[in-house]
């Protein structure tokens, strides 16, 4: 509710900022500073369509490079227009980002700040040069600021806020938690497997999540694979549950339930589900191997 | 750790602009530019006060951010109405200092207030295509801060994990324990939670500083997962209570528990704080109890109390 209130501040901001290239294009003296000025419009543009509150599209980084080329085309091409944008790197450098990308950041803002001091004198291209380097450096602290917390974070996180659903690191640590659970509970546990389509995929990951147990857990494992622990007090349920579930789910492409006792890994399975003949395998109809 | 580093690095960086300013009056000297000696020489003590004020109390360190951004501001301002053709350049440097040094909300503010006074300054440059490059540059590097604000809050909403310690945080805690005691209903099996306080814990920060703090967190943590197995739950309840939720475990099982963690934890002493206190109760999951009554009864049975 507050966040998604936020993120709706954060598309108005993003639709603000891309309305100012957009009417600073007219006054463009080349084509190329115009097609620039469109192309930095049109990104902020789409960027504030995608934003979301959620873990469900991570920012590719081609798409997180663009701004980058872009700002150094436009001081690149019209230094005299815009000269108090090459301040704009200290901004840049401070996104959430990896190491290497900081580097080709700073490097991109010395080339722009190079182009620039063609025209200044000395002392004030030494100053300039410091402060700028300051104000990098005070950018990349800010940015290095979040990094620890990504890093090991990213592998545990929810993929969505309030929703059951993890990232496929995390079921390799559950798997043999729960297989040592199951086996000493004494219940029937299994690792379903699901392809899915692309488009698909979202709404039947949260069908998915509201159809098992709360604990139950569910799993992302790519782009159309979703998967989920299984717990029932014996076989036979278990297939009952599994038929409910497809009934209810919807159409799938494939599937394929393994008992946990027989899970060697995470990428075998996924493998298994590649390869096998017909669109669903259960435990009971092809036994194992 | 991370907070010390980054008061040492911004110190530095404050110190070394001090050294900047110094640098400029001398070369104004040598120029036989006696005017304009006065403002970086006045501002220097001024620029080396905030270095020294941001290792300080977090109170003084964000006095400090200020001080350098009015130095900042004044020494734009005096090179705007020059004849220099440079005038649009140094432009950008304020906004992107007050985004730099403030939180996003002040630093936006002041930036949307001060934009006036700043075209007005370069107003020998002042033409719409300025104005517009100017306002581009405080919303569009306005978004920076906003993006980390916006990433910061969705790992907070979905990382289960608290920040300080390893253990879960207070929402994740409950979603577990709910789904726990679902299971336990399911399969017929008993539930316990062990109930710890750690009274220290505040007089750790206060006394002795961050690092105790941290470091009396993580000996509990510690002491916790070597003495409790694979699938038993520790949880953030409070900034000094924490549960460990118990799956299939019976009151005496709970009670062996406790016992044991007891003796670990008496065995462990801290370099500020000395061995360690902890207070800790049980309390098991009733047959047919809902969830949220168990958690009611969980949260009324302060451990230090029972």
């Amino acid at each position: 509710m507050q966040s998604k209130y936020k993120v709706g501040l954060l598309r108005l901001n993003l639709l603000l900022a891309a309305l100012q290239p957009a009417l600073l294009a007219p006054a463009s003296a080349s084509l190329t500073e115009a097609l620039l000025l469109w192309l930095a419009a049109g990104w902020l543009a789409v960027s504030a369509l995608l934003v979301e509150f959620s873990h469900r599209r991570p920012a590719l980084v081609p798409w997180q490079l663009l701004p980058s080329l872009l700002l150094t085309a436009l001081l690149l091409t019209a230094p005299e227009r815009f000269p108090l944008w090459l301040w704009a790197w200290a901004g840049l450098v401070m996104l959430p980002q990896p190491a290497w990308m900081s580097a080709l950041n700073l490097l991109l803002a010395g080339l722009g700040w190079g182009w620039l001091a063609r025209g200044m004198a000395p002392e004030q291209t030494l100053l300039s040069g410091a402060l700028l380097a300051g104000l990098l450096l005070l950018g990349l602290l800010r940015s290095r600021d979040l990094a620890p917390l990504r890093g090991a974070a990213r592998r545990r996180v929810h993929l969505v806020p309030g929703m059951r659903l993890w990232p496929r690191a995390q079921l390799a640590r559950d798997l043999a938690r729960e297989r040592a659970r199951s086996q000493r509970d004494g219940v029937h546990g299994e690792l379903v497997l699901l392809r899915t389509g692309r488009r698909r995929f979202w709404p039947q990951a949260q069908r998915l999540c509201e159809l098992t147990r709360r604990f139950e857990h569910c799993y992302r494992l790519d782009g159309r694979t979703l998967a989920a622990l299984l717990l029932s007090r014996d076989a036979e349920q278990a297939a009952r549950r599994r038929a409910d579930l497809l009934g209810r789910l919807g159409p799938v492409q494939r599937l394929r339930a393994t008992p946990l006792a027989q899970v060697v890994s995470v990428s075998d399975e996924c493998r298994a589900l590649e390869q096998q003949p017909g669109s669903t395998r259960f435990p009971k109809e092809g036994g194992h191997g | 750790m991370g907070d010390t580093v980054h008061a040492r690095i911004h110190a530095l960086l404050y110190a070394l602009a001090a050294l900047l300013l110094l640098g400029q009056a001398g070369w104004h000297y040598l120029a036989g530019e006696y005017t304009r000696i006065l403002l970086p020489a006045m501002l220097t003590p001024v620029v080396l006060t905030a270095a020294l004020m941001r290792l300080g109390q977090p109170e003084t360190a964000r006095l400090s951010a200020y001080l350098v951004l009015v130095t900042g501001y004044l020494l734009v301002a005096m090179e705007l109405p020059g004849p220099s053709s440079l005038a649009p350049f140094w432009l950008g440097l304020p906004p992107m200092l007050t985004l730099l040094l403030l939180p996003l909300g002040s630093a936006m503010l002041l930036n949307l207030t001060l934009t006036p006074i700043w075209l007005l300054l370069a107003d020998a440059w002042l033409t719409p295509d300025l104005v517009l490059g100017y306002l581009a540059l405080v919303v569009v590097a306005g978004l920076a801060p906003w993006e980390i604000l916006h990433q910061r809050a969705l790992l907070k909403a979905t990382d289960p994990m608290d920040e300080e310690c390893d253990a879960m945080r207070r929402s994740a805690l409950h979603d577990r324990l709910q789904s726990e005691c679902e299971r336990a209903e399911l399969l017929g099996q008993r539930l316990a939670v062990l109930l710890i306080h750690l009274p220290q814990l505040e007089m750790a920060r206060e006394q002795f500083g961050s690092g105790a703090h941290r470091a009396l967190l993580s000996a509990l943590c510690d002491t916790v997962a070597s003495c409790s197995r694979d699938h038993d739950l520790l949880g953030r309840e409070g900034d000094a209570d924490f549960w460990l939720v118990l799956p299939d475990t019976s009151e005496s099982g709970a009670l062996l528990v406790r016992q044991r963690l007891e003796l670990a934890l008496q065995r462990r002493v801290l370099l500020d704080t000395g061995q360690l206190e902890a207070r800790l109760s049980v309390c098991c999951l009733r047959p047919e109890e809902e969830p949220a009554s168990f958690v009611r009864r969980l949260q009324a049975r302060a451990p230090h109390a029972a």
